[in-house]
C-alpha cells in the first residue's frame, strides 16, 4: 500500500460556466445567493492509483479533462468530490516558464520557483550549477528573462522543474516546445529520472511518447475514465475508437471531392481526372486507410474521346513535402481508355505507409505527353493499429533471430561466402 | 450519477501540503524580493523614488498647512515648540504604509494569477509578499524619521514600545491586505470601491489634523468618538504618542489596537478559507 505515489479515489471535479466571467457585486445584490451559472463536470468519478516510480500517461482528446486532472493532482484545483492521497514532493510543469518574472533575472526567478516548490535557499543554491548548466543558457542566467528568446525561456522551464529534485513530477505538453536536440535531452533527463524512482505523471497528445515512456496509461473522455491499464494497451484502445469516429464522421461525406472545376489545371484535357476514392481490403469506400491493411485507390475520370496509351500515376507526399512514392501503370504498356467516363484501380495488397497525412496527386499522361494532372489535391489519411516505427513507410523486411557462430566457423564461412559470390 | 456525486462532498486537500503561513516565510520573502526588484528596475534613480511620493506629499501638506493656514501644531514631547512637516511625517508614515499596501496586495494577487494556475502555493504568499516590500519601504522611512527626531532629542523610553505597535499594526495591515485582495478576485468592483474609500479614509482619519482638533459633537453627533472608532485612528495616534508626543498609548488604545488586528485577522483567516483556497479557479 505504502509504494503507491499517487491514489485517487472517485475524483470529480466541478466549475460553474458563467456566462461573463467575472462576477460582480451588482449581481449578488439583484439575484442574491451565490452567482451559479450551468454546471460541468471537468473530472467524474475518477479513481486510479500510480505506483511509486512508475510513469503514468493521460490521453485524451481536446477538452477530455487531462490537464483538469493534472491540476487536480498537483493541487491547484480543489476536487470537489472523491479523495486524492499523494506521497512525495510535486513538481509541476504546465506550460514552460510561465511562472518567470520578465523582469527578473533567470537566476531569481529560479530562486522564486523553488520557492513555490518549498525548497529552502541553500537547496536552491545548490541545484543552481545543474540548472544553467542543463538549460545551457550561461551567462544569460544574470539578464532578466525578458531578454530571453524563447528557446532559453523553455530550456529554463525544464530545467527548473527537473532539477529541484522532484518526487513526483507532473508534465503537461511541453516538451513539445524546443529543437530536437532539446527534446532529445528532455527525455533523456525524465527517463533519469524514471530511474532514479521519480514517478511522473505525463498529459501528451503524443501516442507514440506515451508508449514510449508510460507504464500505466487513463485515457479519459468528456471527464470519464474510458480506459486504464497498460499503456499499450489504453493506447490501442484509444485508436481503434478513434479510427471508428473517423470512419463514422467522414463516411457519408465523398471521400475526394470533384475536383474537375479547379481552374489553372496542367495538361491537354482529352481526359480529365474527376475524382479520387479511397477503399479499404473488403471494396468499401473509407476515408482513412489503415497502415499495413490491403486498400484500393480509385481514379474516376471523363474522357472527351478515346484517348490511346494513357498512362495512370499517383503521388504520395508526406507532410514535410518529401515525395514517398509515385506507382505508375507504365510498366504495364499504356491502355486505351474509351469516351466517356470510368475508373481505374490502384490496388494495394498492404499499405507500407506509416500513420500520417498525406497529399496525394494523380496524373494521367502518355509518353512524353501530360493528359491531366491533380497536384496534391487530395488528403490521404493513414490511420495505424498501434506500434509505430520512425520514418515515413515500413519496409517490408524478416528479421532471423541472433545465430552465434564460433570463431573457426568464422573465417570458413566468410571463406564460403566470398567462394558462393563468385 | 448527479445523487451519488452529491454524496462525495468531502474535499481532501492533500495534493496540497500541509503547512501554516511559517512555512511559507522563504516563498513570502521571494513574493517581497520580486515586488521591489521589479518595481524599479530600468529606472536610473531606483530606491530613490520610492521616497519621493511620501517627499512630495510632505512637501504639499506642510506648505498647505503650515504655510498658507499656520495650523498649530503639537509640540514635541520633550517640550520644543511643534514643526509640522516632523508631527505630519509621523502619521503620514503609518498612512502610506496602509495605503501602499492595500492598493498594491490588488493587483500582486492578480499578477500572480498565471504561476497561480500553474503550480499550487497559497494565494495568500503573493500578498503577504507585496506588504512585506512595502514594509520594507516604510521602515526606511521610519528610520529618516527617528534620525531627525534624534537630532532634534526627542527620545524617551517610550520608543521601546515600538515594536509592540509594529506586530499589531503590521499584522493589522496585511490582514486587510488579504481581506481585499482575495475578495477583489472574485468581484472586480472591489479595487475601484477601495481606491474611492481611501481617498476619503484619508481625511477622516486625524493624520494631517491632531483628533483633539475635532469637535466633541457636531449638530448632536458625537464626531470625536466616530473619528476615533476609526481602526487607523489608533494606530496611527499609537506611533505618534510613542515617538512624537513620548506619551505611550492608554491601556484603552492597546486594548482598541489588538482587537482590531485580531478581529482583522480573524476575517482574513474566514475570507481566505471559504473563497482564497479555489482562487487559481477565477483567476
Amino acid at each position: 500500500m505504502t509504494d503507491l505515489a499517487i491514489r485517487a479515489e472517485h475524483l470529480s471535479k466541478r466549475f460553474w460556466l458563467r456566462t461573463e466571467r467575472r462576477t460582480r457585486l451588482k449581481e449578488r445584490f439583484i439575484r442574491g445567493g451565490e452567482p451559479r451559472g450551468r454546471e460541468f463536470w471537468a473530472l467524474r468519478d475518477a479513481t486510479f492509483h500510480i505506483e511509486r516510480g512508475t510513469t503514468f500517461g493521460l490521453l485524451g482528446q481536446n477538452g477530455s479533462g487531462k490537464s483538469t486532472t493534472l491540476k487536480v493532482l498537483a493541487g491547484i484545483y480543489r476536487p470537489n468530490g472523491g479523495r486524492l492521497e499523494l506521497n512525495g514532493r510535486v513538481s509541476a510543469l504546465l506550460e514552460l516558464g510561465a511562472g518567470f518574472h520578465p523582469e527578473l533575472t533567470g537566476r531569481e526567478n529560479v530562486r522564486l520557483n523553488g520557492a513555490i516548490l518549498g525548497l529552502s535557499r541553500r537547496q536552491i543554491d545548490k541545484a543552481m550549477d545543474g540548472i544553467v548548466d542543463f538549460a545551457a543558457i550561461g551567462e544569460f542566467i544574470d539578464s532578466p528573462v525578458k531578454h530571453y528568446s524563447t528557446g532559453m525561456y523553455v530550456r529554463l522551464g525544464f530545467a527548473v522543474a527537473v532539477s529541484l529534485d522532484p518526487e513526483i513530477l507532473m508534465v503537461d505538453e511541453v516538451i513539445a516546445v524546443g529543437d530536437e536536440e532539446f527534446q532529445r535531452k528532455c527525455f533523456d533527463h525524465l527517463a533519469t529520472l524514471r530511474k532514479r524512482g521519480t514517478t511522473i505523471v505525463l498529459v501528451t497528445h503524443s501516442l507514440g511518447l506515451i508508449q514510449e515512456m508510460c507504464d500505466q496509461a487513463a485515457w479519459l473522455e468528456h471527464g470519464v475514465i474510458r480506459g486504464l491499464g497498460p499503456a499499450r494497451e489504453v493506447v490501442e484502445a484509444y485508436l481503434g475508437d478513434v479510427n471508428d469516429r473517423e470512419m463514422h464522421g467522414r463516411g457519408a461525406r465523398p471521400v475526394a471531392d470533384d475536383v474537375a472545376s479547379l481552374s489553372g489545371r496542367l495538361g491537354s484535357g482529352e481526359i480529365r481526372i474527376v475524382a479520387l476514392e479511397y477503399l479499404d481490403g473488403d471494396g468499401n469506400p473509407s476515408p482513412v486507410l489503415l497502415a499495413g491493411a490491403p486498400c484500393s485507390i480509385r481514379i474516376h475520370y471523363a474522357a472527351s474521346r478515346t484517348v490511346e496509351e494513357a498512362i495512370f500515376g499517383i503521388g504520395f507526399v508526406g507532410r514535410t513535402g518529401v515525395f514517398v512514392a509515385a506507382p505508375s501503370s507504365g510498366r504495364l504498356g499504356p491502355w486505351t481508355v474509351a469516351a466517356g467516363r470510368g475508373y481505374v484501380d490502384l490496388e494495394v495488397p498492404e499499405l507500407l505507409l506509416q500513420p500520417a497525412t498525406y497529399r496525394v496527386s494523380a496524373t494521367i499522361r502518355d509518353r512524353g505527353h501530360m493528359f491531366d494532372v491533380v497536384d496534391q489535391a487530395y488528403d490521404l489519411h493513414v490511420r495505424g493499429g498501434g506500434e509505430r516505427e520512425e520514418g515515413l513507410m515500413r519496409m517490408p523486411v524478416i528479421w532471423r533471430p541472433p545465430v552465434s557462430v564460433a570463431a573457426d566457423d568464422a573465417a570458413d564461412r566468410s571463406a564460403g561466402e566470398t567462394a558462393g559470390a563468385q | 450519477m448527479t445523487r451519488k456525486l452529491a454524496g462525495m462532498t468531502a474535499r481532501s486537500t492533500s495534493a496540497r501540503p500541509s503547512r501554516w503561513i511559517w512555512g511559507y516565510r522563504s516563498l513570502i520573502w521571494n513574493f517581497a524580493q520580486r515586488d521591489l526588484k521589479s518595481r524599479f528596475k530600468g529606472t536610473a534613480l531606483g530606491w530613490a523614488w520610492s521616497l519621493m511620493l511620501p517627499l512630495a506629499t510632505l512637501l504639499t501638506y506642510s506648505l498647505v498647512f503650515s504655510v498658507v493656514f499656520r495650523a498649530n501644531t503639537p509640540s514635541f514631547g520633550n517640550g520644543r515648540e511643534g514643526f509640522f512637516p516632523v508631527w505630519f511625517l509621523a502619521g503620514l508614515i503609518p498612512w502610506n504604509f496602509f495605503f501602499i499596501s492595500v492598493s498594491g496586495a490588488m493587483p500582486s494577487l492578480l499578477g500572480s494569477g498565471s504561476l497561480l494556475q500553474k503550480v499550487y502555493f497559497p494565494s495568500y504568499t503573493p500578498i503577504l509578499g507585496a506588504v512585506v516590500a512595502i514594509l520594507v519601504q516604510s521602515t526606511i522611512e521610519l528610520g529618516i524619521l527617528a534620525a531627525i527626531l534624534l537630532v532634534l532629542g526627542n527620545v524617551a523610553i517610550s520608543w521601546l514600545l515600538l515594536p509592540f505597535w509594529a506586530l499589531l499594526y503590521v499584522s493589522f495591515v496585511a490582514a486587510i491586505a488579504v481581506i481585499l485582495a482575495t475578495l477583489n478576485v472574485l468581484f472586480r468592483d472591489v479595487a475601484h470601491l477601495v481606491n474611492v474609500s481611501l481617498q476619503l479614509l484619508f481625511f477622516l482619519t486625524p493624520i494631517i489634523y491632531p483628533i483633539t482638533l475635532v469637535p466633541d459633537s457636531s449638530h448632536g453627533i458625537p464626531m470625536r468618538t466616530i473619528v476615533g472608532l476609526n481602526p487607523l485612528a489608533a494606530y496611527i495616534g499609537g506611533l505618534r504618542g510613542l515617538v512624537y508626543d513620548l506619551r505611550p498609548p492608554s491601556v484603552l488604545t492597546w486594548l482598541q489596537m489588538a482587537c482590531w488586528t485580531a478581529g482583522a485577522i480573524a476575517l482574513a483567516a474566514f475570507v481566505y478559507r471559504t473563497r482564497g483556497l479555489d482562487i487559481a479557479e477565477e483567476l
